[in-house]
């Protein structure tokens, strides 16, 4: 038979302040634990939604990012008569040959601080390429003017990151922000979209691009196309899948922030399970008369074990879940931090996910049941004519 | 009998208990530790920068080049007693992709003045300034390429296309910590000779070390004055100030870190705030007797806040005892080999095991303010009354 579990939690409410204290901590490993997580879960979700299927990037044989490529503009003519590329309504080839770059530019908070911001200087068909992106307030810019649009995550952090306001990409000449846009919370809303010429005569590019990117007919289409294009010496271009591209910008940041966030979180509950081993021993030798009485009245020694081991998952439960509950407050920040590929900053969100929020919950009972364990141990193997005499 | 004893005493009275408590407390200072050491390591570049010499380069962007000609211009400055300038060159290992390290395209006999804590043996440095594909590599580097003087290398360049042969001319270790051992330094006349028209004579940044440290922001200013109405404007910094701002991209992060740092602190107050919370009431009777007895609140208190020191600074030393292996050895190691080049010194600094031990302590009293002023206030009647 099995001791109510009234008992438990009547006596968890008893010893309100041990209860409380030991909950708090286990709550504030779980949330370190959860929050780790998230901003894990968020980087790579942030660049992994920046990919598309069926979208391939060209870039220069041996760059691997963006930033260090170069190709000749003429290039976009020749890559656009493969047979695998889709077509777009108007039966042009669905092809868009952008600049990238990174422009030093101050932060909206700390004027005199600078940090490093995506650049990308794109064609008329950006929209039209990139169904993803829609302008959310203001309007595209004109093709061929200083004017640009922005990402939604990094208006307001830097200076002149705001509508109506402007920036300089050299010296003298403002470009002014007429628009923001949404795309669908991938790495881009961290970027700045202004007019490729505009760009390409600011960084000295004339006449170049840094890549290309084509929507294939289909996914399928890929192994056929790469063939095509690497195969030919002339062109001297690498072709990746999108998604394998932005795939890859987010293992060495996600590796680090996963790697120390396990060493907090293995020692975190280690820390906070000594100190739910520390209240339950507490209980249980509080409690040694009660325990006597139970065992006494014919409950088993499994049933008195595993009523001690009740109470304190419970109590780590509670922890847990209210860690859990505070991580996913987090969710209503962003976190902005260095991309070690593209030596420019991206804006992530703490991104809960089901997984996260149950393994956080699992991790909790877990910590109870360890922590539990040794002290449930004692009481079931008290004497009750012993520990009834006291 | 005095206080220290009684303070052994008492935690000695459920040494179980204590035992754990000391435990729990010393696995959250090796958090503590490993964590502070992740934020030294890391701003190590920046408290390690050289403070006499400054570093310009495009005021707009570090991807775009200035005129090689700009150094001489620098040269020729007050105050600064040499110049020399460095390419990014983003060499790639073909054997090992997805390692990183820095490769720059430099001029030797400058560097090596302005750069002055590159130690390299004498015939090294002969061999490197004469051969025109010859490279220094920093000894950490070196072991990870395998490579030893005398050797050759190919490279991919990620920026300047194609498979680069170097000559390994020497392996250099730096005296002081203000440059990483990670780095590939050779010829910058081997780049220049062999790009296209478009970026012949072009150089990345400009290193100029300064006469005496305290000029160096006027001289900064100086140089940048001199190009301010130029098409091409520069940005000089510090190399403090250059380390700060790259810093303070990742400052997210480090920020992070600090928060939860200071997380664990409250969660040692909890585990020790506790135990001690649990023995005074246990004892509360004693308490009770003792007041009766005539000790004088003091008297109560003293012991519990003596009894909560004596916890703390064991957990502290204990832990502090075990960080040493688990962190530098453990997590160290595994950073050194998977981010080498963003943590070139990951050891324990001497400032944060002190502050280590002078967290615990505080902590302890602190865990027993509460207790204690509770005890010790308690009226006579109401403790002798009390059941534990």
């Amino acid at each position: 038979m099995m001791v109510p579990v009234a008992y438990n939690l009547r006596s968890l409410a008893v010893r309100r302040r041990n209860t409380i204290a030991s909950a708090a901590g286990l709550a504030l490993v779980v949330f370190v634990f959860s929050t780790v997580l998230m901003l894990s879960e968020g980087i790579k979700r942030t660049l992994g939604r920046s990919g598309t299927d069926g979208v391939a990037v060209l870039l220069r044989k041996g760059s691997d990012a963006e930033l260090n490529s170069g190709i000749d503009a003429a290039q976009v003519g020749i890559v656009g008569g493969s047979p695998e590329i889709a077509k777009g309504p108007d039966g042009s080839p669905q092809i868009i040959g952008e600049v990238a770059v990174v422009l030093a530019q101050p932060l909206a908070a700390k004027p005199d601080q600078f940090s490093n911001l995506s650049v990308r200087g794109v064609p008329d068909n950006v929209f039209a390429f990139r169904s993803d992106a829609k302008i959310v307030e203001g309007r595209q810019a004109t093709p061929g003017t200083d004017e640009a649009v922005i990402g939604k995550a990094i208006r307001g952090r830097f200076v002149g990151m705001e509508l109506g306001e402007s920036f300089e990409l050299r010296k003298n000449r403002p470009v002014k922000v007429v628009g923001i846009f949404a795309a669908g919370g991938s790495a881009y809303e961290s970027e700045v979209w202004a007019d490729i010429d505009a760009v390409r005569s600011a960084f000295g590019r004339l006449g170049g691009i840094s890549s290309m990117r084509v929507r294939l007919e289909s996914p399928q289409k890929f192994d056929a196309f790469k063939a095509r294009i690497e195969t030919d010496r002339q062109l001297g271009l690498d072709v990746v899948r999108e998604r394998a591209y932005y795939d890859k910008q987010s293992e060495g940041l996600s590796l680090f922030i996963t790697a120390m966030g396990m060493v907090v979180a293995v020692l975190f509950s280690l820390g906070a399970m000594i100190g739910a081993m520390i209240t339950m021993y507490a209980t249980v030798a509080h409690r040694r008369r009660e325990v006597g009485t139970l065992l006494a009245l014919g409950f088993s020694r499994v049933s008195v074990l595993s009523s001690f081991l009740l109470e304190s998952i419970l109590l780590a439960l509670v922890g847990g879940g209210t860690g859990a509950l505070l991580a996913l407050l987090m969710s209503f920040f962003k976190f902005s931090t260095l991309n070690m590929r593209t030596w420019s900053e991206i804006t992530v969100s703490f991104e809960p996910t089901i997984p996260i929020v149950f393994g956080s919950l699992i991790f909790a009972g877990a910590m109870g049941i360890f922590g539990g364990f040794l002290p449930a141990v004692r009481a079931a193997r008290l004497s009750p004519v012993e520990a009834m005499r006291e | 009998m005095n206080l220290t004893k009684l303070a052994i005493r008492n935690a000695r009275r459920n040494t179980f208990r204590a035992a754990l408590t000391v435990l729990g407390l010393a696995v959250a200072v090796i958090a503590f530790v490993a964590i502070r050491t992740v934020l030294t390591a890391w701003s190590i570049a920046a408290d390690y920068a050289a403070k006499d010499r400054i570093a310009s380069r495009h005021k707009m962007s570090f991807v775009i080049a200035l005129p090689k000609h700009y150094v001489d211009t620098v040269r020729e400055v007050q105050g600064i007693k040499e110049v020399t300038w460095l390419n990014w060159f983003g060499a790639k290992n073909p054997r090992s992709p997805d390692s990183f390290f820095g490769s720059m395209a430099t001029d030797p006999e400058t560097f090596l003045t302005v750069y002055d804590e590159v130690v390299i043996p004498p015939e090294q440095r002969a061999a490197w300034i004469e051969t025109k594909n010859g490279a220094i590599v920093g000894d950490v580097l070196a072991r990870e390429l395998g490579v030893k003087p005398g050797d050759k290398i190919s490279l991919e360049g990620t920026i300047f296309p194609g498979t680069w042969e170097f000559q390994i001319s020497g392996i250099y270790k730096p005296s002081r910590p203000t440059l990483d051992r990670m780095s590939f330094f050779f010829h910058w006349d081997y780049l220049n000779d062999s790009v296209d028209e478009l970026r012949k004579d072009q150089v990345g940044w400009i290193v100029s070390r300064v006469d005496s440290p305290t000029a160096g922001a006027q001289i900064a200013q100086a140089v940048d004055r001199l190009f301010d109405e130029k098409e091409i404007p520069t940005l000089t910094q510090s190399e403090r100030d250059l380390n700060l701002s790259f810093m303070g991209m990742v400052s997210g992060i480090l920020k992070a870190l600090d928060v939860v740092s200071i997380v664990i602190l409250v969660i040692m107050l909890m585990i020790l705030g506790n135990t001690i919370a649990m023995g005074v009431r246990e004892r509360t009777r004693e308490h009770g007797v003792l007041r009766a007895l005539g000790f004088s609140p003091r008297h109560i208190a003293l012991p519990i806040v003596g009894e909560a020191l004596t916890v703390s600074l064991l957990g502290g030393a204990l832990g502090l005892v075990l960080s040493y292996p688990l962190v530098e050895l453990g997590l160290g190691r595994w950073l050194e080999e998977n981010m080498g080049s963003y943590f070139p010194y990951f050891r324990i600094d001497p400032l944060t095991a002190a502050l280590a031990v002078l967290v615990c302590g505080l902590l302890g009293v602190l865990a027993a303010l509460v207790p204690a002023w509770g005890a010790a206030r308690l009226p006579v009647t109401d403790a002798l009354r009390r059941v534990g």
